[in-house]
């Protein structure tokens, strides 16, 4: 008897606890659309998105195909101009998001996996284990994550699979930083004792009471995180490290652009601007939900 | 003065693990792959050669006498030599010693830049909090913190040089005035981040009892700001001019591609298309050096600026 209560209090408590998850993203619906950062950074990423998931079935020409029209201004049959090779510029830009959209976002959900179990496991635990990973996290938190992906893609060469593992292992620390100090100070709350009292296990209160107590921060966090995963991305295959060619990705047009920047300016601004407004966007939104959900956090980006 | 000096060694000790785990990192980043032969050989090599490799760079012997030996070796300022077309057989440190001025240059007068721009800029900026020119100030730290710098170099590139014919678009044949642009390039995504900074600290300091009382004094507003606020404000921009260094690094090797400015950036770059492991490594240890560097003085100097941290 005493049994079935004590796992019907749990499952209450963690219905509870779901609720308060819940109410995270009542919030950040209600209070978000009063935020102007939030409106104009989410109707960027949504129309960005857009675009790139439904550009093979939009009427503009695929971005491999060669064309005879060689390094031709924008006109009102290629939007963007096209390229040396021929291909529309509009088409490897939308194709171009694709990528980016795609690897910026595993990049950030793979190290939000690996921060949260890292950050969740030294600050729940403590002790030599804690001291272990937070100094793993410190040594990772204090190298630039372009620095140590750059490293790393180029270790294991390049590769669309391997920049999203290379962001993904330099960019964890920021999420387990915010992990730990979240599960040091929710571990020693009422609730979580009262939770231990009633027989739940270490696992269950991580992922039940600590975790969700934690989702405002790690959304505000990856938001920026995406930004500047695709800021990473695209600097990589800026520099040979990333995407390889012929993948359309905004960083390598803009290095092919390059030596034609005089007589053909628009193969790599088109890109470009692109790149900047998509970046743009994934900080406003960050930076808005930052001020809504909590404004005691203005000071963790610097 | 005691306690800041036991405070600075304590911060120097604690530097040493993570110089030792930034060496094991790089170290093992050749094993990523699988076979650390595979990074080193040329394609036309043989099977004999890549036995010769092997046994050359002491692949054949178990894991840590390769990592104790690879610490040793650096200790010794030996960082191997170079695999690369041009430079074969060329020693990494003494590749690192001719281009590391020209990236420590650029990395100065960058950071001059970005701070130059980004105090007063800040200071300008509170002063008219919520006004139409604060507001431009925002929208322009927003603008230049999310521009990507290799996007940044070209449009500066494409304006100066191509459109205007004042500045010089690469290589360091133009003097100082090929510096220009990359420092530029360099500083302008920080100066944004020191506007934002500077911005927030001197609307906190102005709110502050003393500067209320200073006013009430009859002072000149002039005298309050640049003598009083700005002494205090100023403070939190400055300590963190180290983990500045880190953000310095990063953007280094993307701007002096972008520029062909020869110093350690161009080389990591150069070596990543080249596959010159050694090189890379020896690259990414040396900016790493800077990075841990740059975090011990930002420690050292908050703890002058603010004592209560020396005891903690």
């Amino acid at each position: 008897m005493t049994r079935i209560r004590a796992g019907l209090s749990d499952r209450l408590l963690s219905w509870r606890m779901l609720g308060g998850a819940r109410q995270t993203f009542v919030d950040i619906s209600t209070r978000g659309r009063k935020n102007g950062m939030v409106v104009i950074g989410f109707t960027i990423i949504l129309v960005i998105t857009l675009l790139a998931v439904l550009s093979p079935w939009l009427p503009i020409a695929k971005p491999t195909v060669l064309s005879p029209d060689l390094t031709q201004g924008p006109s009102s049959s290629h939007w963007f101009g096209t390229d040396q090779l021929g291909r529309d510029v509009f088409s490897r830009v939308l194709w171009g998001a694709r990528v980016s959209l795609t690897v910026a976002t595993l990049a950030i959900v793979f190290s939000l996996l690996i921060g949260v179990i890292m950050g969740l496991t030294a600050g729940y635990y403590g002790g030599a284990v804690d001291y272990v990973i937070a100094g793993t996290i410190d040594l990772f938190w204090t190298f630039p994550a372009f620095l140590l992906a750059l490293a790393f893609a180029a270790a294991l060469g390049s590769s669309l699979t391997n920049v999203i593992i290379a962001i993904s292992i330099s960019y964890w620390a920021g999420f387990a930083r915010l992990m730990r100090g979240q599960a040091l100070s929710v571990r020693e709350r009422l609730f979580v004792e009262a939770s231990r009292a009633l027989g739940a296990n270490n696992k269950r209160i991580m992922f039940t009471h600590v975790l969700p107590n934690c989702i405002a921060p790690l959304i505000v966090w990856a938001s920026v995180g995406v930004a500047d995963a695709i800021t990473i991305e695209s600097s990589l295959s800026f520099l040979g490290a990333g995407t390889q060619p012929p993948t359309p990705s905004w960083g390598y047009m803009l290095h092919s652009g390059l030596p034609a920047l005089q007589e053909a300016p628009w193969i790599s601004t088109f890109p470009g601007i692109v790149l900047l407004i998509t970046v743009l966007g994934f900080n406003l939104l960050g930076d808005g939900l930052r001020d809504v959900l909590d404004p005691r956090m203005k000071g963790l980006r610097r | 003065m005691a306690d800041l000096i036991s405070y600075i060694i304590r911060k120097v000790i604690l530097a040493i693990p993570v110089i030792v785990l930034a060496t094991l990192i790089v170290f093992l980043m050749l094993y990523l792959t699988g076979d650390p032969v595979q990074q080193l050989r040329s394609p036309r090599d043989s099977p004999q050669d890549i036995q010769d490799i092997r046994e050359k760079y002491g692949f054949d012997q178990p894991i840590i006498v390769q990592y104790g030996r690879f610490l040793v070796n650096l200790l010794h300022g030996d960082f191997g030599s170079s695999v690369a077309q041009g430079t074969t057989g060329t020693s990494v440190s003494s590749l690192i010693v001719q281009k590391l001025p020209l990236t420590l240059e650029l990395m100065a007068i960058g950071l001059t830049i970005s701070y130059s721009l980004g105090i007063p800029l800040g200071v300008f900026s509170a002063l008219r909090q919520n006004s139409w020119k604060d507001r431009s100030v925002m929208v322009f730290t927003l603008v230049a913190y999310a521009m990507p710098s290799f996007w940044l170099g070209i449009l500066l590139m494409l304006v100066f040089s191509v459109y205007l014919h004042v500045l010089p678009t690469e290589g360091t044949v133009g003097g100082l005035k090929s510096i220009i642009l990359p420092a530029l390039t360099l500083g302008l995504g920080n100066a944004a981040l020191t506007t934002r900074m500077m911005r927030s600290s001197m609307l906190e300091v102005a709110r502050q009892d003393y500067i209320t009382q200073l006013r009430s004094r009859g002072l000149r507003e002039r005298d309050v700001i640049f003598k009083h606020a700005m002494k205090n404000a100023i403070l939190p921009v400055i300590t963190v001019i180290g983990l500045d260094i880190g953000w310095f690094v990063g953007g280094a090797v993307i701007v002096e591609t972008v520029f062909s400015w020869p110093g350690i950036g161009m080389l990591i770059t150069d070596s990543i298309t080249g596959s010159d492991f050694p090189t890379v490594q020896g690259c990414i240890l040396v900016l790493a050096f800077f990075v841990i560097l740059g975090n011990l003085t930002a420690d050292i100097l908050y703890a002058f600026a603010d004592p209560r941290v020396r005891l903690g």
